[in-house]
């Protein structure tokens, strides 16, 4: 096992302020239990989970609420016990509406005992202290299905935000080869320090699921991609790697965003290139996988515990005390902010994710997900309303754009209503992460351009499949 | 401008004047830059790459014909029957006739191409491009390989600013002019301007004459 | 001076049988058909009735694969002069319009957040589902105004509007909207319910003044269940436009002011 500075970096990136002292040295604390949570059937990328309990059903923590509904899908488990007040639909951080599960955790059924839900590591309402909730394994002995089956059972999909059902992508497609696996420790986006902490804190973890990772690909190299700002994080992770057998490697990458990107993760790593959608990274032989989800692996085999928290980074010059919290997966916005000592003064925006491609929310009733790795309060100082003006073709955009795209071009031919030349220019590469925007002088919201682009391309693609499928069918 | 071929001489055509009369007819003395024949189809079909290089090979294919067509009906028929007066008549009534023809041929076998020009294409035919073309031949009197490769330069030529201009347009066609500007107006404009930057190429042709002679 | 004469005719002559000869072997015979049918449309190229313009259409017709009356510009007029051009009967539609199912202007129904972005309905839906209060409602970013291709939709206080006059029921508008909002309804209805909130009274009066509180009281006083001039989805009532209301006092009865007669003229509600 050595530690290798990376020999490849991509051209393009930029370096917004990252303000991650805020954060940084906070441990990860773990909040108490909310009164309410609205756990969301829509926590991941694909098909939305199926509820399985009605308005007025006991459930304890870990009981399958949301069955998984169809291949690209993930299940949901209660994250603590409770009772279920309603099953309606509640508005999520990207500003879709889906099925939530809402549960009083407060309510208990009649005839129990509240000493049973007093134990437990630290969370207040534990139905079954001393058992665990899934069988653990052994996963020396066990088999690859049996680990993979765990995982889905789980409900664990990736949590650096994107939220892809982690099962289907440990099973590689047949005729695809897994030959690396890259974690990535990177955490470009600023404020956000969850990752940090968790590779502090939780080495020996990430270490227990990369073996049990390598077991399932079929033995692939483990690269480990960690930002070169993050010294303590990387001493941490050579520690608890120093004895590992078999090609792995640390790669100290240069501090770029977006460099936690998957493409250029593998990029700077390994040095391949994904080529464009609908082009996956396991098409280059390559899987990345976020430092939280393999913790989160470990502790479902080993422990047998489900994915039922997370740590969240709230930050933000907005509020009290910034931390990194260890909340159940439901927990309201509202409630993550009175943890952390309320909002010092009045937030000016509300920021679920990183700064550059969180999404801006209207109201702290929104609840966490599987994927929420920060709330940020930024005070009115920090927040700039702009109103844009015309291109100037200074060509910031195009030499801050990561994927090499004309993001100048693309932009002007979406304001004039011209999507067939913006997919001519590549759009569809577009990996969303607001590099142009951040660097454009005229306050042009190109990534917003980028995404009205992508959006009318995808509707038109989807139109077309169904006329096909109906015209087939006649 | 070119140095005279003797009408005997009819296929002789040497290297010095190929170059001379490319480098002339495509950046000099522009057909549509310098010279402002053939406008119309410029304006009309130049907003896109694809008809602008549809249009450009229609123009090659009728003036490159039509000009063989116009030099043997003078030299045979007109000059020796002392009709010279009336070449105009005779060659616009050749002209219309072909391009009538090229546009029945079009529509039979490049029906996609022949939507795409539309309007444009019998437009060639009252185009004073075609017509204008002919008439330097004529007035030039060289023989019928320098006549025909000199309305070949020509609308290489035509074709090479209508390109161009095409490119300008898609990109002009993304942006956010005045009210006042838009569409045509702005074209207009672009295209005086193009004008004035070949006007830049002049006195190439005579340094390119001392060079070869 | 014969000799020219002779000389231009001779010359045009052949020419005419060069091109006798190529019209005879080398055109391609069209339907006169199309010619007919492209004049007799109205000419938009609007693309509502599913082709590309108008002669596209003109071509779907003479091939008898397009339904005679999907040109909503043409109406009823143009559909019956279609028909005696094709030869078959003529099919009766109704002339359509569009409708903007809210009347949430900036004063009347909150906004949550100040939106700073592209000026477009689709990626304000998109960023967090719109910056208004009401999740249901019309966002006034206009990605309806500007696919009009008679402009007959305007923008006022944040609200969209159709102007019944100038609307020719292309549908264009209707696709574009993310909310989707907007209906085609019958140009002959003249009362509307003007909302799209199906949540309860109280959650609907935290986010607008003028929402639909599902009160029933607009059924009540057209006649009741019986008279089937509404339904109801959730607690928002729908006009029947299929047997829709006449009596205008209904509209002025309503509490939360949701319903209009007639909304599309300018001076309308």
């Amino acid at each position: 096992m050595k530690t290798v500075k990376s020999s490849f970096k991509f051209k393009g990136g930029v370096h917004p302020d990252y303000n991650k002292e805020l954060a940084r040295d906070k441990a990860i604390e773990r909040m108490p239990v909310p009164a309410e949570l609205v756990v969301s059937m829509s926590q991941h990328l694909g098909a939305p989970a199926k509820c399985v309990v009605k308005a007025g059903d006991f459930v304890t923590r870990g009981q399958l609420i949301g069955e998984k509904n169809g291949f690209i899908s993930v299940c949901v488990r209660a994250p603590a016990d409770g009772k279920v007040k309603a099953v309606e639909k509640r508005l999520g951080p990207a500003g879709g509406k889906a099925d939530a599960v809402i549960l009083d955790t407060t309510a208990k059924p009649e005839g129990e005992s509240d000493e049973r839900r007093e134990t437990g590591d630290g969370s207040s309402h534990v139905s079954r202290p001393s058992s665990p909730i899934l069988p653990p394994l052994d996963w020396k002995t066990a088999s690859r299905e049996d680990l993979l089956k765990r995982v889905e059972e789980a409900g664990i999909c990736g949590m650096g935000g994107a939220g892809f059902p982690t099962n289907v992508k440990l099973n590689p497609p047949p005729g695809k080869r897994c030959e690396y696996l890259v974690l990535n420790g990177a955490e470009c986006e600023p404020y956000l320090t969850a990752d940090y902490r968790v590779m502090l804190e939780r080495a020996d973890r990430i270490r227990v699921g990369v073996e049990i990772m390598r077991k399932v690909l079929g033995g692939p190299a483990v690269r480990i991609a960690i930002e070169a700002n993050k010294p303590e994080a990387i001493a941490a992770m050579e520690k608890a790697f120093a004895d590992i057998d078999g090609n792995v490697e640390i790669v100290v990458l240069p501090v770029l965003y977006p460099q936690g990107s998957e493409k250029h993760q593998i990029f700077a790593t390994v040095g391949r290139v994904v080529p464009e959608p609908p082009a996956l990274p396991i098409d280059v032989g390559c899987v990345v996988e976020n430092v939280g989800t393999v913790a989160a692996i470990a502790d479902a085999v080993e422990k047998g515990e489900p994915l039922l928290e997370r740590v969240t980074t709230v930050s933000g010059d907005a509020v009290a005390e910034p931390k990194n919290v260890l909340a159940p997966s439901g927990t309201k916005y509202s409630d993550l902010i009175a943890f952390c000592g309320g909002e010092k003064v009045p937030p000016a925006k509300l920021i679920s994710g990183g700064t550059m491609m969180g999404f801006a929310v209207s109201t702290p009733e929104i609840a966490t997900t599987k994927t929420t790795s920060g709330l940020l309060l930024l005070s009115p100082k920090r927040v700039f309303q702009y109103s844009s003006q015309a291109c100037i073709n200074c060509g910031r955009c195009v030499r801050a754009c990561p994927m090499n795209l004309n993001a100048a071009e693309i932009a002007k031919a979406v304001e004039a209503d011209d999507v067939k030349a913006a997919e001519d220019a590549h759009v569809m590469t577009c990996i969303e992460c607001g590099a142009c925007s951040f660097s454009c002088p005229a306050y042009r919201p190109i990534t917003q351009f980028c995404r009205r682009a992508k959006n009318s391309i995808r509707a038109r693609i989807a139109a077309e499949k169904a006329k096909a499928a109906a015209a087939a069918g006649k | 401008m070119v140095w005279t071929v003797s009408a005997e001489n009819w296929y002789n055509i040497g290297m010095s004047y190929i170059i001379i009369t490319l480098v002339g007819a495509v950046l000099v003395n522009n057909f549509v830059l310098s010279r402002f024949l053939g406008c119309c189809p410029f304006l009309g079909v130049s907003k896109k790459l694809d008809t602008a290089l549809g249009m450009s090979g229609a123009v090659v294919f009728v003036m490159t014909i039509a000009s063989a067509v116009t030099w043997c009906l003078d030299h045979w028929l007109l000059t020796p029957n002392g009709l010279g007066y009336i070449h105009t008549l005779a060659f616009i009534l050749v002209i219309a006739a072909l391009v009538q023809f090229i546009d029945i041929a079009m529509k039979k076998f490049v029906p996609p191409l022949h939507a795409a020009l539309g309007i444009f294409l019998p437009l060639i035919t009252t185009n004073c491009a075609v017509l204008g073309a002919a008439e330097l031949n004529y007035k030039q009197g060289l023989g019928f390989v320098p006549s025909v490769f000199f309305s070949f330069a020509a609308a290489v030529g035509f074709g090479f600013a209508l390109v161009l201009f095409s490119g300008i347009r898609e990109k002009l066609a993304h942006a956010d002019p005045p009210r006042c500007f838009r569409g045509i107006a702005l074209a207009l404009v672009t295209g005086g301007l193009l004008a004035l930057a070949f006007m830049g190429f002049s006195g190439l042709d005579k340094g390119i004459e001392r060079i070869l002679k | 001076m014969t000799m020219a004469i002779l000389c231009i005719a001779g010359v045009g002559l052949v020419a005419a049988v060069v091109l006798a000869i190529a019209d005879r072997y080398l055109s391609v015979r069209e339907d006169p058909r199309i010619g007919m049918v492209t004049a007799a449309l109205p000419g938009a190229n609007c693309g509502g009735c599913g082709f590309p313009g108008c002669d596209g259409y003109a071509r779907a017709l003479v091939a008898g694969t397009a339904p005679n009356g999907a040109c909503a510009a043409g109406g009823e007029a143009c559909a019956a002069e279609i028909a005696k051009i094709l030869g078959v009967a003529a099919v009766a539609t109704e002339r359509r319009v569009a409708l903007v199912k809210c009347c949430g202007t900036r004063s009347e129904a909150i906004r949550v957040g100040d939106y700073n972005g592209i000026c477009d309905c689709n990626v304000a839906a998109a960023t967090a589902g719109g910056d208004k209060g009401c999740t249901y409602g019309c966002l006034g970013y206009g990605a309806c105004a500007n696919v009009c291709p008679k402009g007959a939709i305007s923008i006022r206080d944040g609200l969209a509007k159709v102007d019944k006059r100038l609307c020719i029921g292309c549908g264009k508008c209707v696709t574009a909207c993310p909310k989707k909002i907007i209906e085609l309804v019958p140009a002959s209805a003249t009362i509307h319910v003007l909302c799209a909130n199906p949540d309860k009274g109280p959650q609907v009066r935290k986010v607008c003044g003028v929402g639909c509180m599902g009160c029933h009281l607009c059924e009540k006083n057209s006649g009741g269940k019986e008279a089937n001039h509404f339904t109801f989805q959730g607690f928002l009532a729908k006009v029947n436009y299929e047997n829709p209301p006449t009596d205008e006092q209904i509209v002025a009865k309503c509490p939360a002011k949701c319903m209009s007669v007639d909304p599309h003229f300018e001076s309308g509600h």
